[in-house]
């Protein structure tokens, strides 16, 4: 079964070409040495027939003319006759015997030998064997209708051999000659045959490696099933290139339209940003008013009010100052939105150093532990950078306070092979149910009456972050502290 | 009488001959030499080339002997059931010539040696003449036997055929000892 595999793979690896010849020779081939073998066969049964009659013939001739030599006894006679046997170089021993079957009379080629007593079966006349590469035939001498003698040829086969020798050069000549010519018919041919097909192979090639459906098969005169097949594969490729030109297109006005709704949608969230910007910016007028007038109120006027007037004072100064905050965050949100990037290699770790210097000093009467790990190079817009630090780990100063001693985590990791960088704190942490809403403007997971805040600052990180080619998710549990992570797309190994 | 007693002794002499040469057989033992020479004279007919009138009946090929019988029963073993074309060999046993008008042919003994000369110019036409006497093919018979070692050959005077119309064989002339062809 091995065998039969590698055999059949033999085949198929052979170009159809060679098949066709290879079979084209082998039939030829065959056929000539049937038809060879068959005439060979007859030719070697006809000469056999010939050989016999020639000798059978020299038997008739040597008994007729040794009639008188058995009927008067003279053996010197015989022999003479017997003698003329030398002529046909084919005959290796001959012999006369009387009736009684006695030896009368000898002829030998080389030298003498016992010749068999000649034995005829029945009432037949002659007879003769093939043996031993030798014809023996014995005919009986019949003179005047009674039987006086019988005379015994024996004669080799070398004529045979030499013309059966001759007979098989020939043929090979003419096997030769004939797959010869077969072959150059044949290559002449096979290519009505295979060179559309080989043709066929060739674009289907090119079809399955260039995905290319251009291309096309020649397509020949014939109206064979070849024609037929090239027909059928050059309208599949028609098929094919006409519904991957409607997919191309069809994908193409999709881009289009992509890009045009992205362009729409840029334009409505910059009319949105600027709008935002020019809003806070134009409420930054009036409130200066209202903070300026109330100090004036409260220092001018403080004495005449009581107690309650003063309170409310205060009030407006507060909720006046929380508002100027609201207005400068959504300004740096709105800001982070429009300005360009100024990309330069920069240090994190220097970075996020200063941040914590000036993190330290705002907290000087907290204990709050740093660990700051090794951070790498990153090609970033340093101020942006600077300000994704600052509202992260002020972030986690501020909702570490119920914590003492606090711990706030710098540093970088690897998740799925994707270089990290992080800041982690063991603070009150929140519900990972709302994670989603983490990052959105205004978006608070706390009281401002627990942790003061304007809901801007995780918004303007993400901001930052994304327009670094980054993303930033977080990691946090109820009471277990909250962990930041984020990439930079440009960060550079060490 | 002589014929009865002849006729007799041969047939004693043919069972003697016969179981002899049946114990013989296995010996191979040679046939005697009238034996032999009864066989050549059954024989010697079917190499001459007769003239037509003579084969022309249903008679009956004569071999007849002349003179003191030699042969026995080996002419008659010899010549029995045996034919030359249509003609049945029988032999005839002659005291003269004279009697052997429808003869074929003539063995004439030796024992005629001195009468020899009468007795040819006595022989009808177309008569084979056989003889073991020396000198027979010189004096003008046609077949003479002559005994070289153990073997009967014989001689032919051609000549003498020819004279009475006979024409023999090549194949009997190539068997021959001599073949004389002048007279």
């Amino acid at each position: 079964v091995a065998g039969g595999l590698v055999v059949i793979r033999k085949v198929q690896k052979r170009s159809i070409k060679q098949q066709l010849i290879r079979m084209n020779m082998l039939v030829s081939g065959a056929a000539l040495l049937v038809a060879c073998g068959a005439v060979l066969t007859y030719e070697v049964a006809a000469f056999r027939q010939t050989m016999v009659r020639g000798l059978s013939i020299q038997a008739q001739i040597v008994g007729a003319n040794s009639v008188s030599a058995l009927l008067f006894e003279d053996p010197e006679s015989a022999t003479k006759t017997l003698s003329a046997l030398s002529a046909a170089p084919n005959i290796l021993s001959g012999g006369i015997y009387t009736a009684d079957g006695e030896e009368f009379a000898t002829y030998f080629r080389v030298r003498p030998e016992a010749l068999p007593q000649p034995v005829l079966a029945g009432d037949r006349v002659e007879s003769h064997r093939f043996a031993d590469g030798e014809l023996r035939l014995v005919r009986r001498i019949i003179f005047q209708g009674k039987q006086i003698g019988t005379v015994y040829i024996r004669s080799d086969l070398r004529e045979q051999a030499s013309r059966i020798f001759r007979y098989l050069v020939i043929l090979a000549g003419v096997l030769l000659l004939s797959l010869l010519s077969a072959f150059v018919l044949s290559h002449r041919f096979q290519r009505t045959i295979a060179q559309p097909l080989v043709g066929l192979a060739a674009v289907a090639r090119v079809v399955s490696r260039e995905r290319k459906f251009s291309v096309r098969a020649v397509t020949t005169t014939s109206q064979d099933e070849v024609a037929e097949l090239i027909e059928a594969f050059n309208e599949m490729l028609g098929q094919i290139q006409e519904r991957d030109s409607a997919l191309q297109s069809a994908r193409e006005e999709l881009e289009q339209r992509v890009a045009w709704r992205t362009a729409e949608l840029e334009t409505v969230n910059k009319e949105l940003e600027s709008f935002t910007y020019s809003v806070a910016h134009d409420l930054r007028a009036p409130l200066r008013h209202i903070q300026g007038f109330s100090a004036a109120l409260s220092e001018e006027f403080g004495a005449q009010l009581s107690p309650e007037g003063v309170d409310y004072v205060r009030r407006i100064v507060n909720g006046t100052r929380r508002m100027g905050l609201l207005i400068n965050d959504l300004l740096a949100l709105a800001h982070v939105g429009r300005q360009e990037l100024h990309l330069r290699r920069t240090g994190l770790n220097a970075l996020a150093q200063e941040v914590v210097q000036d993190l330290k000093e705002e907290a000087r009467d907290r204990d709050i532990r740093w660990e700051t790990g090794d951070l790498p190079s990153a090609n970033c817009d340093p101020g942006l950078m600077r300000q994704v630090f600052y509202n992260l780990l002020s972030n986690a100063v501020k909702y570490t306070r119920p914590r003492n001693p606090a711990v706030i985590e710098i540093g970088q990791t690897q998740v799925n092979g994707e270089q990290v960088i992080f800041v982690r704190d063991n603070g009150v942490g929140f519900n990972m149910k709302y994670s989603a809403k983490l990052f959105g403007v205004f978006q608070r997971l706390h009281r401002v009456e627990d942790f003061e805040g304007t809901g801007v600052g995780l918004a303007t990180v993400q901001r930052i972050i994304h327009k670094h080619g980054g993303r930033i998710w977080a990691e946090a549990e109820v009471d277990r502290g909250a962990a930041f992570f984020f990439t930079l797309n440009r960060v550079e190994p060490f | 009488m002589s014929n009865f007693c002849a006729r007799y002794l041969g047939s004693v002499l043919l069972l003697w001959f016969t179981s002899i040469s049946c114990l013989s057989w296995a010996q191979k033992a040679k046939p005697s030499e009238y034996q032999v020479k009864a066989a050549y004279l059954s024989n010697f007919g079917r190499f001459v080339e007769w003239p037509a009138e003579v084969t022309a009946g249903d008679a009956p090929f004569y071999v007849c002997v002349l003179g003191q019988d030699s042969f026995g029963p080996f002419l008659d073993a010899a010549l029995s059931g045996e034919k030359i074309g249509r003609a049945t060999l029988l032999p005839k046993r002659l005291s003269r010539v004279e009697d052997g008008a429808d003869c074929r042919l003539l063995f004439i003994s030796a024992s005629e040696d001195t009468r020899l000369a009468p007795i040819l110019a006595g022989v009808g036409k177309s008569v084979l003449t056989v003889s073991d006497m020396p000198g027979f093919s010189q004096r003008g018979g046609m077949i003479q036997f002559v005994v070289e070692g153990n073997r009967v050959r014989f001689e032919i005077n051609l000549a003498a055929a020819q004279h009475a119309g006979l024409i023999l064989g090549s194949d009997l002339l190539k068997v021959a000892t001599a073949v004389r062809r002048g007279l």
